[in-house]
């Protein structure tokens, strides 16, 4: 479970990033310092060769730079004679000194004679340099190591420090070399080959002569230098990586705490505290809007709530009422014997309550089916008009009983909707104008269109609904009056279900009352 | 004993008042919570049973209204059982709860229980010399042998034997046996107890000219 949960999926991807990162960043550090070294050891072994093949003379500095000794062709024939201008051969600093200058202390091997008869003299020359080499590098750390062959494979010579097993190379350029007379001088790099073996370096360098000169030295102290950098760069990564993790989780940690916040609080409110809230310290960010998100649902649920236990607890009170009038009227009927009359008066009693609780539980399933929105509303073209008229025939009995005078203005309103319904809704806001009414009053009822929508304005002359109730008279079960039993058959659900049934075909109920002098019901249908 | 209904369910009212009267209490009615109180201030009933429910003013005000001045003992009634409203109903006064829709029975027997209970009696039964009275039973025997006695002269024995040992006035008994419906001027009370002392023996209940009625404080 634990290793399902955010924290360790961030955690594990962070690091996981983390390492592939590390690694690629040490690893290409690595590489470029080794590429580095290598560079720096390669430009040694050929500075080491051109001290070999040119050996500076006391004044290095009144010269050009020393260039490698491939001059040997020579075959251009230009520099004939020692101190000429040629510059072919080995020349260097030391040139000045004229041809006298060949010998271990001379300027450089010379390249002053072209063809095969130099070539000897230069090879013996370099095979001479070669025995003495390690003079030549004792002021060198790392000492180098040189070896000559011939093109045929034959040692021609090699340094005293020449390590042991060191294999001939492979020539590099076309086999022989000897009628060679290509350009001069080619320069630094021309012919050469680098190979690493073991705890060496080396430098093959194909000569023009043919011959092949081996440079090289040990590289053990730089292996050792590049394996500390490795072990280096891995304790830093380890440790960078140590570091990341632990700042991952505490980040991770921080970043949760309101999410198990709200968790919290969700669950609290699972298990039946609607009354929780979860405490929204930041609403900015974006588990604070969350975070009033999930609270406004939770007000909505809890009021939800309220509501539906509010409506449970007065539709049972509803009927809790007729049920105790049957049960005592019963009880106290059958307690004894009676006379007829009391029988009869006891079951009018009964059936007065089972007829009530019918009207109400009526009035519950139109509520609940329009709630549910289970009867789609029918939409027939209707003359509201005519559906009023009726509705006014239907309760005139009812309000002259009463003494009241039905005004009506009820031209051909055509209308949408279902008018059977509609209908039940004049009937109600009717029967409450009635019973509402002072005696002798009058009950107007009008119908008009008006642009879109299609009005019904029922008003009264009765005592008119208080300030306090006008915002609650569509409300299930509230009375203005608690003079519930005054009139018979009131559910208290009327105004509720003329609400709905109006809403439900895309209009509106509104009412306006002046307490004392009378309500005013106003409903718009829309006429399309 | 005398009763008050505060009931604005008028089938209900008339059903309580006919089943009360059966039993030999005097019951009176009251639709709303105006004019209960009215009356509840105005009589010593011996106890109320108020609707929660009423209209002008509802119980709560009724009994809160009430209990300024009087203690008769009450019975409310209600058709909400949630524990909210019982607590609030005992702490503002409220002698006793029933939830609609109630048995009659058990309505009766709340009614006796607190009837006894404001007469300082916590047993059923009540005796004076040989003859004893079972409040729960609404039975009179004599010697071990069972009296009929019809519910009007019950009510007075029952009424005489709560307040045994006090001299009771004839204008208590008007009060309290008699409901709003029958008339006080008829000698009817001089008649009743003429039939109890044939049935439980002329001395059960002396005369204290001037006074009123009195029975002997045996328990």
């Amino acid at each position: 479970m634990i290793v399902k949960s955010i924290r360790w999926r961030l955690q594990s991807w962070h690091g996981l990033i983390l390492v592939v990162v590390l690694a690629g960043f040490g690893f290409t550090a690595y590489e470029v310092a080794r590429e580095n070294q290598l560079r720096r050891i390669d430009q040694g072994l050929e500075e080491r060769v051109a001290r070999l093949l040119f050996r500076p003379g006391p004044r290095p500095d009144d010269g050009p730079p020393p260039t490698l000794p491939e001059g040997g062709p020579g075959g251009s024939g230009r520099g004939r004679g020692g101190g000429g201008p040629g510059h072919d051969g080995l020349s260097g600093p030391g040139r000045g000194h004229g041809e006298g200058g060949r010998g271990h202390d001379g300027p450089g091997l010379g390249r002053d004679e072209g063809g095969p008869p130099d070539r000897d003299f230069w090879r013996a020359q370099l095979c001479e340099r070669i025995k003495q080499a390690d003079s030549l590098d004792a002021d060198q750390a790392g000492a180098s190591y040189f070896i000559l062959w011939d093109r045929a494979g034959s040692l021609l010579a090699s340094s005293t420090n020449t390590p042991t097993g060191v294999p001939k190379p492979e020539p590099t350029r076309p086999s022989d070399r000897s009628g060679f007379r290509g350009p001069p001088d080619p320069g630094p790099g021309f012919g050469t080959t680098a190979r690493s073996r073991a705890e060496f370096r080396e430098l093959v360098k194909d000569m023009p002569s043919g011959d092949l000169l081996v440079v090289g030295r040990s590289i053990a102290a730089d292996r050792r230098g590049m394996r500390q950098l490795a072990l280096w760069l891995f304790a830093a990564g380890a440790a960078v990586l140590a570091l990341g993790l632990a700042g991952g989780w505490w980040v991770a940690s921080r970043a949760i705490r309101p999410i198990e916040a709200i968790s919290a609080t969700a669950g609290k409110i699972a298990a039946g505290d609607l009354s929780q809230r979860i405490n929204v310290a930041d609403t900015e960010s974006e588990l604070g809007r969350l975070a009033g998100v999930l609270n406004s649902t939770f007000a909505r649920l809890e009021a939800a709530f309220a509501n539906q236990s509010r409506f449970t607890s007065d539709a049972s009170h509803e009927l809790r009422t007729p049920v105790s009038v049957i049960l005592i009227q019963t009880q106290t009927a059958l307690s004894r014997e009676r006379p007829a009359a009391e029988y009869r008066a006891a079951l009018e009693a009964c059936q007065r309550s089972a007829k009530r609780m019918r009207t109400l539980a009526e009035s519950l399933l139109e509520l609940a089916r329009l709630d549910a929105g289970q009867e789609g509303m029918k939409r027939e073209r209707f003359d509201l008009g005519r559906v009023a008229r009726e509705c006014v025939d239907m309760i005139r009995p009812l309000a002259t009983e009463r003494n009241l005078t039905i005004h009506c203005e009820l031209p051909e309103v055509p209308c949408t909707g279902e008018a059977e319904r509609i209908g039940r809704v004049i009937t109600n806001l009717l029967t409450n104008a009635v019973h509402f009414n002072r005696d002798r009053g009058e009950i107007r009822v009008a119908v008009r269109a008006e642009d879109n929508t299609a009005l019904i304005v029922v008003s009264d002359t009765g005592e008119g609904i208080s300030a306090e109730d006008l915002p609650h008279i569509f409300e299930r079960f509230y009375r203005a009056d608690k003079a519930r039993s005054g009139i018979q058959g009131r559910t208290g659900l009327g105004l509720a279900i003329c609400q709905a049934i109006v809403e439900a075909s895309g209009g509106t109920i509104e009412t306006a009352s002046r307490p004392g002098e009378g309500s005013t019901f106003t409903v718009k249908l829309p006429r399309e | 004993m005398r009763t008050l209904i505060v009931e604005d369910e008028p089938d209900l009212l008339a059903g309580l008042l006919s089943a009360l009267r059966d039993e030999g209490y005097a019951a009176d009615g009251a639709a709303d919570g105006e004019e209960g109180l009215y009356k509840a201030e105005n009589y010593d009933y011996d106890v109320v049973v108020l609707d929660v429910m009423l209209p002008r003013l509802d119980g709560w005000e009724v009994l809160r209204r009430l209990r300024k001045t009087k203690k008769t003992p009450v019975l409310m009634l209600t058709a909400r059982d949630t524990i909210r409203d019982r607590v609030r109903g005992l702490d503002t006064g409220a002698d006793d709860y029933l939830v609609k829709p109630f048995e009659l029975d058990e309505l009766m027997a709340r009614l006796r229980a607190l009837i006894r209970r404001s007469a300082s009696q916590a047993q059923a039964i009540l005796t004076i010399g040989d003859v004893s009275i079972d409040t729960a039973a609404r039975t009179v025997s004599r010697n071990g042998t069972e009296v009929t006695l019809t519910a009007r002269e019950y009510a007075l024995v029952e009424y005489l034997a709560l307040h045994r040992g006090q001299v009771v006035t004839r204008t208590m008994l008007y009060e309290h046996l008699f409901d709003e419906n029958d008339s006080t001027l008829s000698n009817l009370l001089d008649v009743h107890v003429s039939n109890i002392r044939k049935k439980l023996g002329h001395d059960f209940i002396a005369t204290r000219r001037g006074h009123g009625y009195w029975v002997g404080p045996d328990v």
